[in-house]
């Protein structure tokens, strides 16, 4: 059974044909149908529907001109008349009939419009307050939005940064043959030095944290072993030497350059990081791949996008 | 005052759509010769024996008479138009005259008069420009020299009628003679007549046969800003005119409302403005609008009563009902007012169009007394529809309340529907109805509405009836005047393309114009009848249905206020009454079998009673068979046979339905399934039948007389027909080709193939 294709998407909107109608309808069919039609035909309307009705087809046609099939229209295209002319000789005539207005209550003259303006004032109110829902709920996705983009870009330009180091470090290590040497935070390349020093002052931090518990437990009133040796103490997480060496080089100098870098975009800052190790490594952030030459053979383009 | 008795021909009523002839008087029969319609035929007599007239008048110069010299000429001893001496009466109406605002610029008005072949003239209410300016015209034009007459027109008969009675009193002449007045069906004119007052609609009939007018040397066309039909055609027409009558002089008068419209309209004529005789009036706005307008008329109507000194109310509504139920209401309230607040007593009055004349009078009575000497002053109020905004002038009208509505004729070629609808006044109805307060002394008026509203939601001026209006019967008018190009004919405000579009088509279908837009013999025949174009058709085509008889007095019962009266305390027995001559087939042929019963002898004995007893208008009938015995007379002389098929014939009423078909068959509607709404064929639009119908709802389909727009959409006054006939009688506008594909396509085409089937079947036999 070739069913697979034939098989009805019963969940589907979408209706392929027309129910077909049957080709011969039964004499019982045919006497139902009959009666269905006969009912509905013979169905008494409500006076409410009958005026409604009324009103519907005299507006139709109180709004629709009449054509120019109309013979009236012949006789009159005899003496140059054209749709959309007016007659005789004077220059603001009329085009259209004077509108039929059926006044259907009591109400004095300007009730209608002062209903209608307090209607309109409501409407209005009403569409404003929905405008200004709608405004507010626009900006808060929007705000979303900008808000993952940043975190994402932030994201990656923390990635970028690991890379140029990595590579940096590896270059500097090749150029040193093996000696590896602490290289001063005004060094570094501006463009990874915030890594570099936000990992400087985590470790200073650390240190600090460590150092002031040291300082505390050392004055507070706690049980001290004096038969604790060297090895105990730094068993137990304390400095064999309290020492507030940190603490007192505490102050990290004002670096202007970074600053300035730092304040810019964290999308302008991961692309200048991105073209860096292009030219530098010939390495594409986007394809993770370092390439062997400056042509960098295979990779689509410098931004994101072209690596969709 | 000159027009101090009431117009009540105002279209207030419910039935604009096929008015158009109008009331006369009394009912009596006019002989042909009295019948200004048809006063074309009649060969215009040489009208001037110069020994007749005085000699004073020879010395003038035509179109050079001074102020001073017509002064002198006016004061006498002679009459300076028929050599009679004056009358002390005349002496006394003279000095009165003289203090009229006009008077001060006769000398000004003479000199623009002179100059100009055109003059636009502006004077408010009260400024006496109706019975002056005309008489100051007579002393310059001097018509008699050259056997012609100066007309003068009026948008409504009664204004035509009364103020010819007062300028013939003025200048001391019997009514008829040297003044006279002319309205549809009703002549008063003779061969001596100089000064002719007569309706817009009059004038432009008779520029119907007479394309230049050539009767008159000076022709006023008096209240424009009223902005009639007539006389926004007559003013595109009399444009034309005096270019080529170079000899015709035009003056346009209106009330200062957009003046200077008519001046740019007229090439830039002059224009001379009269200030009115009017004190100021007070405006007060509600602070906020009102939810219930009638509600907050009655409110401020007896706050005044309660609050403000002497003075008569008057209030503005908008029709009959609202009227009569505002009256009852205001007289409770006022009554308590008086027990328990030591008012002064109020007596209201309504006004409206279809009121009877005697109750109309009463609005003329003096307020009443106060109940006890030193007691609070009695006032009235009148509640009235617009036809006090304009028309009529009631003395002692101190506060009037304006909530701001009226009704109006709106028409939309797009559904085809012509309908009386309540809508907003405009800022210059206002500003009127406002200034109605001021004619005795400082008034007050209290508008139902904020200023805001004022001038931010009415439209500056009422739109002219021309904008408002089917214009199937002028577009006919207009082509037998021989103007052909209608696109460009040149309207101060121009109606929508579609408007004249519309008409064109339904004359086009009525076979009054060939699908080249020209006049048809039919259509010519059509035009003569003062009638619209659907029932003109009806009535000529009705010989083809041997029915002419019956359709004449159809014709002229649809050209009639509405014949049924239904109190609102008897609406039952007022009903039962109806059903006494209910046809079955419908409306039509019911409201036949009414006049048949109207004409038989033992109602003609005494016929007032009669129709009080059967809710029935006897004004209405009457004027109805004043209207049949004209338009038989145009029939007679256009040789349209008068016949009848024999009562006791089966086919007497299916006849009558079939003629009936030929003229409103594009006013049919199919009712839909089995219910009870019906669809009109073409315009598609979902009606109801109106609840005065005596039709059953049985009938599948039916024509109708008129498409009445409220809440609801009703069509009235509608008779059952079949649709084999709509088929073979106007087969152009049942071409089911044109038929959207709907249920009345398909129930047509059913019909079609029954017939086919039927003839087919014949045919082999």
């Amino acid at each position: 059974m070739a069913q697979s294709d034939e098989e009805e998407d019963y969940m589907s909107m979408v209706f392929e044909d027309a129910p077909k109608a049957p080709k011969h309808e039964t004499s019982l069919q045919r006497a139902a149908r009959r009666r269905r039609e006969g009912e509905a035909a013979a169905r008494v309307k409500s006076k409410a529907e009958l005026k409604a009705e009324a009103e519907a087809a005299r507006e139709e046609s109180l709004a629709t001109a009449l054509p120019s099939s109309n013979k009236g229209f012949k006789m009159m295209a005899k003496f140059g008349f054209k749709q959309g002319d007016t007659l005789g000789k004077s220059e603001d005539a009329r085009k259209e009939p004077i509108q039929i207005n059926i006044k259907e209550d009591k109400g004095g003259i300007g009730l209608e419009s002062e209903k209608k303006r307090k209607f309109m004032e409501t409407m209005a109110k009403a569409d404003k307050e929905a405008k200004r829902i709608k405004a507010t709920e626009g900006d808060y996705l929007e705000l979303r939005r900008q808000e993952q983009l940043e975190k994402k870009a932030e994201r990656q330009l923390y990635n970028a940064q690991k890379t140029a180091e990595l590579l940096a470090e590896e270059a500097a290590e090749e150029n040193s043959q093996g000696v590896s040497q602490q290289v001063p935070l005004k060094d570094v390349n501006v463009l990874w030095r915030g890594l570099a020093r936000r990992r400087l002052e985590k470790n200073d931090h650390q240190k600090q944290e460590r150092e002031l518990h040291n300082s505390l437990a050392s004055r507070l009133p706690v049980y001290h072993d004096d038969e604790e040796d060297n090895d105990s103490k730094i068993a137990l997480g304390r400095d064999a030497d309290p020492f507030y060496r940190s603490l007192m080089n505490d102050d990290v100098e004002e670096d202007s350059e970074l600053a300035i870098f730092e304040a810019l975009p964290a999308a302008d800052r991961l692309r200048q990081i991105a073209l860096f190790l292009r030219e530098k490594y010939h390495y594409c952030f986007w394809c993770g791949h370092r390439y062997p030459d400056a042509t960098m053979d295979g990779c689509p383009g410098v931004t994101e996008e072209e690596h969709d | 005052m000159a027009n101090k008795r009431a117009d009540f021909d105002d279209d207030d009523g419910a039935r604009v759509k096929r008015i158009k002839v109008e009331q006369n008087g009394n009912g009596k029969i006019k002989d042909p010769e009295s019948n200004p319609y048809l006063a074309h035929w009649n060969d215009q007599p040489l009208k001037q024996d110069p020994s007749n007239s005085a000699d004073l008048l020879y010395k003038f110069k035509r179109h050079a008479t001074t102020a001073k010299e017509a002064n002198v000429a006016e004061d006498g001893p002679l009459n300076p138009f028929t050599g009679q001496t004056l009358s002390s009466n005349y002496m006394g109406i003279l000095k009165k005259r003289r203090d009229l605002p006009v008077h001060q610029q006769r000398a000004e008005f003479l000199k623009l008069y002179q100059e100009s072949q055109i003059l636009v003239f502006v004077g408010e209410t009260g400024s006496g420009k109706t019975t002056q300016i005309p008489q100051f015209v007579l002393f310059d034009d001097l018509p008699q020299l050259n056997n012609k007459m100066v007309a003068c027109t009026q948008p409504r008969r009664v204004a035509a009628m009364s103020v010819a009675q007062r300028v013939a009193e003025e200048m001391d002449v019997q009514l008829g003679q040297e003044v006279g007045y002319s309205i549809r069906f009703e002549d008063k004119t003779s061969p001596s007549t100089l000064l002719k007052y007569m309706t817009d609609g009059m004038l432009l009939r008779e520029a119907m046969h007479d394309n230049n007018l050539t009767k008159y040397s000076t022709i006023i066309l008096d209240e424009a800003h009223e902005r009639t039909l007539a006389t926004d055609i007559l003013m595109g027409l009399l444009k034309e005119v005096v270019l080529r009558r170079k000899d015709l002089k035009l003056i346009i008068m209106s009330a200062t409302l957009d003046a200077t419209k008519f001046q740019k309209y007229f090439h830039s004529a002059p224009l001379l403005a009269v200030p009115g005789r009017t004190h100021p009036v007070e405006i007060f706005y509600t602070p906020a609008p009102e939810r219930d307008y009638v509600e907050a008329a009655l409110r401020t109507v007896l706050q005044i009563h309660a609050s403000e000194p002497e003075g008569d109310i008057l209030l503005f509504l908008t029709g009959e009902e609202e009227i009569e139920d505002a009256c009852r209401k205001i007289n409770l309230e006022a009554q308590e007012l008086t027990r328990e607040a030591d008012a002064g007593p109020l007596v209201v009055y309504p006004l409206y169009g279809s009121l009877p004349p005697a109750q109309q009078q009463k609005i003329f009575n003096s307020a009443p007394p106060p109940l006890r000497p030193g007691g609070k002053p009695g006032r009235k109020c009148i509640v009235s529809t617009n036809i006090a905004e304009t028309s009529l002038t009631i003395d002692g009208i101190v506060y009037v309340v304006d909530p701001g509505f009226s009704k109006q004729k709106v028409y939309n070629p797009r559904i085809r529907v012509e309908s009386l609808l309540v809508s907003p006044i405009s800022k210059a109805s206002a500003q009127q109805r406002a200034g109605r307060a001021g004619r005795t002394r400082p008034g007050k008026c209290f508008r139902l509405y904020t200023e805001t509203a004022f001038k931010k939601e009415l439209i500056e001026q009422t739109y002219p009836e021309v904008l408002r209006s089917n214009l199937a019967s002028t577009v006919l008018e207009l082509k037998k005047l021989g103007v052909d190009d209608l696109v460009h004919f040149d309207l101060m405000d121009p109606p929508a393309p579609e408007t004249l579009m519309r008409a064109l088509e339904e004359l086009n279908y009525l076979s009054c114009l060939d699908d080249e837009g020209e006049l048809t013999a039919l259509g010519k025949l059509a035009s003569e009848f003062p009638l619209d174009p659907a029932l003109a058709v009806m009535l000529i085509t009705s010989p083809e249905f041997y029915c002419s008889n019956e359709i004449l007095s159809l014709t002229a019962l649809l050209s009639v206020p509405n014949i049924f009266v239904r109190p609102a305390a008897q609406r039952k027995r007022a009903d039962e009454m109806k059903d006494l001559f209910a046809h079955p087939d419908g409306d039509h042929l019911t409201m036949l079998n009414v006049y048949h019963a109207f004409k038989r002898d033992d109602a003609q004995e005494n016929p007032k009673q009669w129709c009080h007893d059967h809710f029935l208008s006897y004004r209405a009938l009457g004027q109805a068979d004043n209207v049949r015995m004209q338009l038989k007379r145009i029939m007679e002389r256009s040789e349209i046979d008068l016949m009848s098929t024999p009562f006791e014939d089966k086919k007497y009423y299916e006849n009558i339905r079939r003629a009936l078909v030929a003229g409103f068959f594009m006013q049919v509607a199919r009712r839909d399934g089995s219910g009870k709404t019906y669809t009109t064929v073409k315009d598609e639009q979902s009606v109801l039948l109106h609840p005065s119908t005596v039709l059953g709802q049985e009938s599948e389909w039916v024509v109708y007389n008129e498409f009445v727009l409220t809440t609801k959409n009703y069509i009235r006054s509608v008779t059952a027909v079949k649709p084999e006939w709509l088929l073979d009688i106007a087969p152009n506008y049942y071409d089911l080709s044109t038929f959207k594909n709907n249920e009345i396509k398909k129930a047509l085409q059913r019909t079609m193939n029954t017939v086919m089937r039927k003839e087919s079947t014949k045919n082999k036999r």
